[in-house]
């Protein structure tokens, strides 16, 4: 028996590469003299020459002394009677990479300066003669290294002359002697040595090529057909040890059609198809090597077609696909390699297609050696397969070996040979060949984004485990695909799933798999043979009466057998509730269900829907349907307890609806309550029941906007019907009456009070009763308070009350506030109470107060010169009035009950004694009052000028005293050296004099030289200056009185004084022109009020004395 | 003549499928289904393609030892499918495309029947029948 398993082993391992084809051929160096045991520094120059990362494609190899090295083959001179026995040989390439170096390297211990010189230089000598002798015949070239302690010494006349005697005594070139100083820089030294070793080693394979092209000239194609492919192949595998790729493939590509010249029958089908293999994979790796992966995929497709057909010996077809499928799967591993190299594999071109492919061939392997061998039932003897371990050539016949195809086989031989073949074959666990390759192509399909390709993949698995009766696996991956095939409704596919699935469960005695997968399979979506329903149906009710269920009549006998043993412990002891979980399946059954409102007061029931659908071709009956609801701490459980009307039984495509009420929890108020799950129980529980939970939240319909067109025929729209999963509880419906009185629009700054008055109109008394008030949001312009005081309070305000309130009483209370910006506000009031009955249910009110909130009144003000003209620029030292005008705004009239103004400096007073003229006056909308106040300004300012606080302190006609403070801004001041003033009396009288005024100040540090003159006037006669020059000194005041004798009664003009700079003032341009003029305009009157002269004699004002005046003409 | 047709809607449900040899139609839903993968990556708006994509015909989309696969879709993600038999020489890129055509202004129609209810498989037997004559050639 051990003999058959060691064939079957080897039968086995022969489809592979050989390990020598797939390893990376490496140049061979032989090291002799290196004792890397006993010897420290022998053992550190081995390290260094293999530990390297970027080494030299070279393998290193220890020759020992006594190493045989292979026999050397006599040369043959004409190839005239030679007839090749086979086309590769086993040991050719092993030889080339293990056995013959391509350079031996003899290592010696030999300083120059070494005591021993003359000795030692012999011993070295000698071992090259006897290493010479060993190597007898070959072009194996010998090297000399001599390990020294000293470093080198440039220029050293002993060294050169000592290398050149030691060169002569071993006979060797100067080229080959070679130094190795073991110290510092050992890493160095090895590189340059290994880069000169390399140079050796790819001359030498370039003349090993050279000698096997020379064989060529004495080939015919008649005979040697097999010579010219294994020269070929040789000459190529040469150059891949002298690291020559490109012409590594040129030969393998030669070596390839000339293989495919050869006359293929069917004794030579299997050699022929094991070289091509070969050289494939070696043309193929060369080529993803060279990035050139489009040639590979090519090459490997036109291999595969040129070989698909070749089937060799019928009885042994089997060979023929293991060997496809191999070639596959060994692409597969090839490209998969290039891709960890970095290179970029497509969707539609990657390693999983191969391996699938290889899996198919795999799957007629498999076909093919069940229909040939199952009959062969003992192995041959004698070993027909004797020798199979010693083949000289690959992929010969142990029965045949070396033979030349044309000689006629033995036909007793060829049937014994094919029978042990056949025999080994049958003991091939296929399905785990199989099995592994999907393996790898799932893998592949998953990374290149192929998510069903790779789940039909699973299912052909699947499938397959099926075939090797490894049924729970083949169920565990079923279900697992299920899932994704019913996202996308393949429902054909997912018939065929379900109908293994259920097999499989069935087999395996899977109670709760069997149960789930029956409830899908009863669906009406699952196209399955209503023979198959009924089947699975009735097994149903069997299961749940604690029956063993019947098998699939197609299923052969042995296997119900042994299934129906596995069920029968089953239903043995004691059977808990089988819990299925629905929620991803589509069943026979259907549930929806539905809140009967989005929102449900805490003292109502909470009321929801239950739908049921059964799409089952047969009737269902329940045991019993229940609801579990979660809220935000637990969740409970709500049966369907009336069912007096409507029974639990369903027949075909019945939909029936139930209803479900039951108290909510005060706890969960404005908070969130959700139907998880629908349960719904099947079977007796004394015997066998299930539980099927479906879930309660609505699975998204896939086209929302289509759904309308749906329509069903039945009393319920069971598909039309949406599921609503949640549900809010809220507090309850209050009933009390709340109002707000009070006067709108608020006015800014005052403090308004709003009377809250609530009238209990529920059915019993309240208690804890609590009115709160919170303002909007971000609110910092209102102040709030329960007295007509305002501190800092906090939010929400609670308003004091009683906190209890009888039936149809009622309660007022009285909230404050105070805004500070006009605009429209929001106060939210917030009654909470509790009803004073057994059940004491918190009740919540919420009202809004929006309150609009206005200007009470506006304040401008005016500022007018001593002429009563409005001015917009201040002089310092003169006087000019601020006039305020308060415009009422509200629509409630305002009492103003005093108002003052204080002066910021340096603007200050006139008057001594300000006295509110306006206080005690109520103005209503739109209307004005306004007083003045008499001001100056002592500096100059440049900019405008702060001139005041204004004070308001105004009420509603019954309401409470408020101030608003306003600040009054005026304009900027300027300065004039020269200030005027005229002193008029009120009024004249016709021909009655009166005597006017004009003093001129000088403000200024300076001389002020000014031309003075009064412009005539047919109203007066006057006297005085008509026109001087005046100097008025630094801050002294010149004064000019002129006698004015009115001639007119009337409003009549007065004089005109003309000021003027002399032409040729020496002082500098203090004071221009238009300054004088505007001070003119500003100060002095232009007109005088003349009365017409009294009758009788008049009693002359006080201002003129009543004297003889002699006139007499000015000088 | 191809040997299958599909129709397959924007949630990659199978709308309409059709095939000369009922017998095999679960092995070409299968290579159908599987035909979705490459279609979906074409489609996949990061790919390049995708975003100049104004043909509707995408070509072959992969072909087995057996059968040819192309796809067509439309601007609305509804999937048109056919397998051709992979012995099939005759067959050209231009009469696929055709058929592809033929294919969506039979679907159009379809769609515009007021009794098909709009994202429910299509078990009209007149459309069948047509599809049918579209993909045999016999139109």
């Amino acid at each position: 028996m051990s003999l058959i398993q060691a064939n079957l082993s080897i039968y086995q391992n022969n489809l592979n590469i050989p390990q020598d084809l797939k390893v990376q051929p490496l140049a061979l160096v032989g090291y002799s003299g290196l004792d890397i045991v006993n010897n420290a520094v022998h053992k550190s120059i081995w390290e260094t020459f293999n530990n390297r990362t970027e080494k030299a494609p070279i393998l290193y190899k220890i020759i020992s002394n006594t190493h045989k090295f292979p026999v050397i083959k006599p040369k043959r001179n004409s190839y005239d009677w030679y007839i090749p026995k086979g086309i590769l040989k086993r040991n050719w390439l092993n030889k080339y990479l293990q056995e013959v170096p391509a350079i031996v390297v003899i290592f010696y211990d030999l300083d120059w300066k070494d005591s021993l010189w003359n000795e030692k230089m012999i011993e070295c000598a000698s071992k090259v003669q006897s290493m010479r002798a060993a190597m007898e015949g070959r072009d194996t070239r010998i090297l000399v290294v001599l390990i020294q302690n000293q470093l080198p010494i440039p220029e050293d006349p002993l060294a050169a002359e000592r290398a050149i005697a030691l060169c002569s005594s071993c006979e060797l070139n100067s080229q080959s002697l070679y130094v190795l100083p073991h110290g510092q820089h050992l890493l160095g030294y090895t590189i340059r040595l290994e880069t000169a070793f390399f140079d050796f080693c790819q001359n030498y394979y370039h003349n090993r090529v050279k000698i096997v092209k020379m064989h060529k000239e004495h080939l015919n194609k008649n005979s040697h057909q097999y010579l010219y492919v294994r020269h070929q192949f040789k000459m190529g595998f040469l150059n891949e040890l002298k690291q020559d790729l490109h012409s590594a493939h040129k030969h393998y590509t030669l070596a390839y059609n000339n293989l495919l010249e050869i006359r293929i029958v069917d004794t030579n089908a299997l050699e022929v198809r094991t070289v091509a293999g070969f050289i494939n994979y070696k043309i193929c790796k060369l080529l993803f090597a060279l990035s050139l992966p489009r040639d590979a995929i090519s090459q490997f497709k036109g291999h595969i077609d040129k070989f698909k057909n070749r089937l060799g010996f019928q009885e042994l077809v089997f060979e023929h696909y293991a060997w496809l499928s191999k070639q596959y799967e060994i692409f597969g591993d090839i490209f998969d390699e290039a891709v960890k190299q970095g290179l970029p594999a497509v969707q539609i071109q990657h390693p999983g297609i191969y391996y699938q492919q290889a899996a198919q061939y795999a799957i007629s392997r498999k076909d093919a050696s069940h229909n040939l061998c199952s009959k062969i039932i003992a192995y041959p003897h004698p070993d027909p397969l004797e020798g199979l371990e010693r083949m000289e050539f690959f992929g010969q016949r142990p029965w045949r070996p070396g033979k030349v195809s044309a000689e006629p086989p033995d036909p007793s031989t060829e049937a014994n040979g094919i029978e042990a073949i056949q025999y080994l074959e049958n003991q091939i666990n296929h399905s785990s060949i199989i099995i592994s390759l999907y393996g790898s192509a799932i893998a592949q399909y998953k990374i290149y984004k192929c998510p069903r390709i790779r789940r039909h993949l699973v299912l052909q698995m699947a499938d397959e485990c099926y075939n090797s009766k490894d049924f729970g696996k083949a169920l565990t991956l079923l279900t697992h695909m299920l899932s994704d095939y019913r996202e996308e409704k393949w429902y054909c596919i997912i018939s065929n799933i379900l109908e293994k699935a259920v097999r499989c469960a069935y087999l395996t005695a899977n109670i709760q798999d069997y149960m789930q997968l029956s409830f899908e399979v009863l669906g009406s979506s699952v196209e399955l043979s209503i023979e198959d329903k009924r089947r699975i149906y009735e097994n149903l009710n069997r299961i749940l009466k604690k029956q063993i269920p019947y098998g699939d009549p197609k299923l052969p006998h042995d296997v119900l057998q042994t299934a129906i043993i596995l069920w029968q412990p089953v239903f043995g002891g004691d059977i808990s509730i089988i819990n299925l979980d629905m929620s991803q399946i589509v069943s026979c059954i259907e549930v929806k269900t539905r809140f009967v409102k989005p929102s449900f007061e805490i003292d109502q029931k909470v009321s929801l829907e239950v739908f049921v659908r059964s799409t089952c071709l047969f009737p269902l009956t329940f045991a019993q349907i229940s609801v579990q609801v979660n809220t935000v701490n637990i969740s409970s459980e709500f049966a369907v307890n009336d069912l007096a009307d409507t029974s639990l039984t369903f027949h075909s495509k019945e939909v029936k609806r139930f209803f479900i009420e039951f108290e909510p929890d005060p706890n969960d108020i404005n908070n969130e309550i959700e139907i998880e799950s629908i349960k719904i129980s099947i079977g007796d529980p004394a015997e066998c029941s299930a539980t099927l939970k479906f879930s309660g939240q609505a699975t998204k319909p896939e086209h929302p906007e289509l759904q309308h067109f749906k329509r069903s025929q039945h009393e319920v729209d069971f598909d039309n019907i949406k599921v609503v999963s949640k549900a809010s509880i809220v507090p309850r419906h209050s009933k009390i009456m709340v109002k707000f009185e009070h006067a709108p629009p608020a006015l800014v700054g005052e403090c308004y009070e709003i009377y809250v008055s609530i009238i209990n109109q529920e059915l019993c008394g309240i208690k804890d009763l609590r009115v709160e008030i919170l303002p909007e949001q971000d609110c910092n312009e209102v102040e709030f308070s329960c007295v007509p005081e305002f501190g800092t309070v906090k939010l929400p305000l609670i308003l004091p009350t009683a906190t209890t309130l009888s039936r149809s009483s009622k309660l007022t209370t009285s909230l404050f506030l105070r805004a500070s910006k006009a605009e429209i506000k929001n106060i939210f009031v917030k009654i909470t109470y509790r009803v004073d009955s057994d059940k004491p249910v918190i009740s919540i009110k919420n009202e809004t107060i929006v309150l609009p909130v206005v200007q009470p009144f506006e304040v401008t003000t005016r500022f007018l010169s001593g002429m009563m003209q409005t001015i917009h620029k201040f002089y310092a030292g003169e006087n000019f009035g601020v006039m305020a005008l308060i415009r009422c705004m509200s629509p409630w009239p305002i009492c103003i009950e005093e108002t003052s103004i204080e002066f910021i400096t340096p603007v200050k007073s006139v008057e001594k004694d300000l006295q509110s003229i306006i206080a005690g006056s109520t103005i209503s909308k739109e209307e004005v009052a306004t007083e003045l106040f008499l001001a100056v300004s002592d500096k100059q300012s440049d900019h405008n000028l702060a001139i005041g606080e204004y004070k308001v302190t105004w009420k509603r006609e019954n309401g409470m005293s408020t101030i608003t403070q306003v600040t009054l801004h005026g304009y900027h001041c300027d300065w004039i050296p020269l200030n005027l003033k005229v002193i008029t009396p009120p009024y004249g009288l016709v021909r009655t004099p009166v005597t006017i005024e004009y003093h001129l100040l000088n403000q200024s540090s300076h001389l002020i030289q000014l031309d003075i003159g009064m412009e005539a006037s047919e109203a007066f006669m006057f006297s005085g200056y008509r026109q001087t020059t005046v100097s008025v000194l630094p801050f002294s005041t010149k004064i000019f009185q002129y006698n004015l004798y009115p001639l007119l009664a009337g409003t009549v003009a007065l004089p005109r004084l003309v000021l003027s700079i002399p032409e040729n003032s020496t002082e500098g341009p203090a004071l221009r022109q238009d300054q004088l003029n505007q001070l003119i305009e500003r100060t002095i009157p232009f007109y005088i009020f003349v009365m017409p002269q009294l009758k009788g004699n008049p009693k002359l004002p006080d201002i003129i004395q009543k004297t003889n005046i002699v006139l007499k003409p000015l000088n | 003549m191809a040997v299958c047709a599909a129709i397959v809607g924007k949630d990659n449900s199978p709308k309409f499928f059709c095939c000369i040899n009922p017998d095999e139609e679960l092995t070409f839903q299968y290579k159908v289904l599987s035909s979705l993968d490459i279609i979906e990556e074409k489609l996949n708006p990061a790919s390049k393609s995708a975003s100049e994509m104004r043909e509707l015909y995408l070509g072959q989309l992969y072909s087995l030892e057996t059968c040819k696969i192309y796809g067509y879709v439309t601007n609305t993600k509804i999937k048109f499918i056919i397998v051709v038999d992979s012995t099939n020489m005759a067959l050209r890129d231009n009469e696929i495309r055709s058929m592809f055509r033929k294919i969506h202004s039979e679907y159009a129609d379809m769609v515009s029947n007021p009794f098909y209810i709009p994202g429910e498989p299509i078990t009209s037997k007149s459309f069948d029948s047509s599809i049918k004559n579209i993909i045999t050639g016999t139109v």
